[in-house]
């Protein structure tokens, strides 16, 4: 099964030069666990920031989150694949790299995300499908 | 000969209350046809009386010394007893009442034998656990061997029609088997019939009352709990005339409607469900208290004021 | 009554299956259909779906006329009536979306969306059809049953992302605001009715155990 069966469209940004409390204030409004950060030049350039970043790095070290900035904890460069990997590589991947969430990009952009609940649930449809071929 | 009367009308009830036991899960949940049901009842009914029957008629006569006069008061006595209570709708097993009956007419002769009466008894309070038992288990095995070897929805189909069918058949078989003692057993005991006659004579009744008036019992799904889903039915009907054609062979009339309850507890308790209500217990104990009481009382009576 | 019905093997019952089969079929088909016309612009394909909810409409008759024929014990008729009924509102639904497709573009702002809903539509027929030859193989349903909820949690997410974008698309007047609304309705309801039947096939299931 390929992974643009089941990835996510509704990617959230936020701008590298916002504040962390701005990225928790979107996270938790949005009920997300991560957001793509959006670095400044000409070429797109990502970055990720996500919710065991924040919590680990900033509010368990007591720093506050209004004064540090998001492109200081993001994680750069992001995990790109392809839209037409199968979610078993895609699997293989993550746990490779230890990341919770793979981004699809397509001509340097990104216009997705699957995340290990997504994974999981993937596996479960293919396991249902395994004895009925269409 | 006319004395057989009453034992014809006790015959008769007892065809029109019992074989909603055995057909009227199928009936109500359309599996069989209620004229379809009623003929094989019949059949099946006259079929285990003739073989079987006479192997509960002895512990009849046994319990006390019959007169012909006796026995036409106790068959009386028996058949009043249950047309009151099941009117009043308190659960009575035709049973319980001939012989509450026997012993009745036996306190007025002193020949009333309670050592027997001990056994009749313990099989009377055995009857709706091994109901219990029996569909418990059933439930369980048949269950387990059905899940392994008839999957298929179809074959699953055919196998509870034919199932409750033959189930069904059993079930009639045994309930003339066992209960037709109760019958016209008065009349073996005391002498005016052999064992054969009675059987015959017993089976036609009851088959006749199965035929003319079972309608109303076996479309009220009325006597307690009944299983709407076909397996389920399936076993709480073989269950019970498992028990029922287990007590044959020891030789004790018991009640078929109470082995059947006992099945559906029984059943119910692989669901984990508790099917037994308090009331409903309270009501089966003055039953089970009331009708044999009742049923000696009566013949006492009767015997006292007219012999 | 009965020697018939032993006698018959089950022939009867043999031509429900069949039916209920082909109606699960045609529903797979048009909801095929249905997805390559959106992706192909193809206004022609979309009278395909609409032709395609007629045919499966005689075939939910045959399958009705056949179950009261005889087919089956008594308890299973309503339950395999009932589980037609609701595979018939799907086609009604779909054949609804059809017509909005014949008369009107989807609006471009919402058109991959609606494409994807289209698949994961398709992907859920074909998951009720297994689940239905499961159950008659007499095997437990909760995998498929629960493949199906997955295909229908993704859809609600992409319903509400859909009914967000549908904001920003220009509407002229009333009544093409109305249409366009009503076709993300039916489009995104497809799928809830999709797992109701095959909830139900879950009940019947458990029913003859």
């Amino acid at each position: 099964m390929k992974i643009h069966e089941f990835m996510i469209r509704k990617i959230e940004f936020i701008d590298a030069d916002k504040s962390v409390y701005d990225a928790v204030e979107q996270m938790v409004d949005r009920r997300i666990r991560s957001v793509v950060v959006r670095f400044p030049g000409k070429l797109p350039d990502y970055g990720v920031l996500t919710s065991r970043d924040i919590v680990f790095r900033v509010f368990a070290k007591g720093i506050d989150p209004k004064k540090i900035k998001v492109s200081e904890i993001a994680s750069k460069p992001i995990a790109c694949v392809d839209k037409d990997l199968d979610f078993e590589d895609a699997a293989t991947i993550m746990e490779r790299s230890n990341i919770a969430r793979l981004f699809i990009c397509e001509q340097g952009k990104v216009i997705g995300l699957i995340s290990l609940l997504d994974v999981m649930a993937a596996e479960l449809v293919m396991r249902a499908r395994g004895n009925h071929v269409s | 000969m006319w004395k057989i009367l009453s034992g014809l009308f006790l015959g008769w009830s007892l065809g029109a209350n019992d074989s909603a036991n055995v057909f009227g899960t199928g009936v109500t949940t359309g599996i069989i046809r209620y004229r379809t049901a009623i003929w094989l009842t019949a059949a099946f009914v006259m079929l285990g009386a003739l073989l079987e029957g006479a192997k509960c008629m002895k512990i009849v006569g046994e319990l006390s010394l019959l007169l012909p006069m006796d026995a036409f008061f106790c068959a009386l006595a028996a058949a009043i007893t249950m047309s009151v209570l099941t009117f009043l709708g308190i659960p009575a097993s035709t049973s319980q009442a001939i012989i509450g009956a026997v012993i009745g007419a036996g306190i007025i002769s002193e020949s009333a034998d309670f050592s027997k009466l001990y056994k009749v008894v313990s099989c009377w309070v055995f009857t709706p656990i091994c109901g219990l038992a029996a569909g418990y288990v059933l439930h369980r095995v048949l269950g387990y061997i059905l899940d392994r070897t008839v999957k298929s929805l179809t074959r699953r189909n055919i196998f509870y029609s034919v199932g409750i069918l033959g189930a069904g058949c059993y079930g009639a078989y045994t309930l003339g088997s066992n209960n037709v003692a109760n019958v016209t057993g008065v009349y073996v005991g005391s002498g005016m019939l052999t064992p054969d006659q009675a059987a015959l004579i017993g089976a036609v009744s009851i088959a006749v009352g199965v035929l003319t008036y079972s309608k109303k019992v076996m479309m009220t799904i009325g006597k307690g709990i009944v299983p709407l889903y076909p397996f389920s039915a399936l076993v709480v009907v073989l269950a019970g005339a498992l028990t029922l054609h287990f007590f044959t062979q020891i030789g004790v009339p018991v009640s078929s409607s109470q082995a059947v309850v006992g099945a559906v507890v029984g059943v119910g308790f692989v669901g984990g469900v508790q099917t037994v209500s308090f009331r409903m217990l309270k009501k089966i104990t003055v039953g089970w208290i009331m009708t044999p009481v009742s049923g000696g009382v009566l013949a006492y009576v009767f015997i006292k004021l007219f012999s | 009554m009965f020697l018939e019905k032993i006698l018959s093997h089950g022939k009867k019952e043999r031509y429900v299956i069949e039916d209920i089969r082909r109606h699960i079929e045609l529903l797979c088909t048009a909801c095929d259909v249905f997805r390559m016309s959106l992706e192909k612009q193809n206004r022609d394909l979309m009278w395909e779906v609409i032709d395609l909810e007629r045919e499966a409409d005689s075939v939910r008759r045959q399958v009705i006329s056949h179950i009261y024929e005889g087919a089956f014990l008594p308890y299973l008729r309503p339950d395999l009536c009932k589980f037609v009924e609701i595979v018939d509102e799907v086609f009604d639904l779909l054949k609804e979306t059809a017509f909005y497709g014949v008369d009107n573009e989807v609006p471009e702002l919402l058109r991959d969306e609606s494409i994807r809903v289209a698949l994961l539509n398709f992907r859920m027929c074909d998951m009720l059809m297994s689940s239905f030859e499961a159950m008659l193989r007499g095997e437990d349903l909760r995998e498929k049953t629960l493949a199906v909820r997955i295909y229908e949690k993704k859809i609600d997410d992409i319903k509400h992302d859909l009914t967000k974008e549908a904001e920003k698309v220009r509407i002229d007047n009333f009544w093409a605001g109305k249409t366009l609304s009503d076709f993300i309705t039916n489009l995104t309801m497809i799928s809830d009715i999709i797992e109701d039947a095959s909830d139900h096939l879950q009940i019947i299931n458990v029913s003859t155990r």
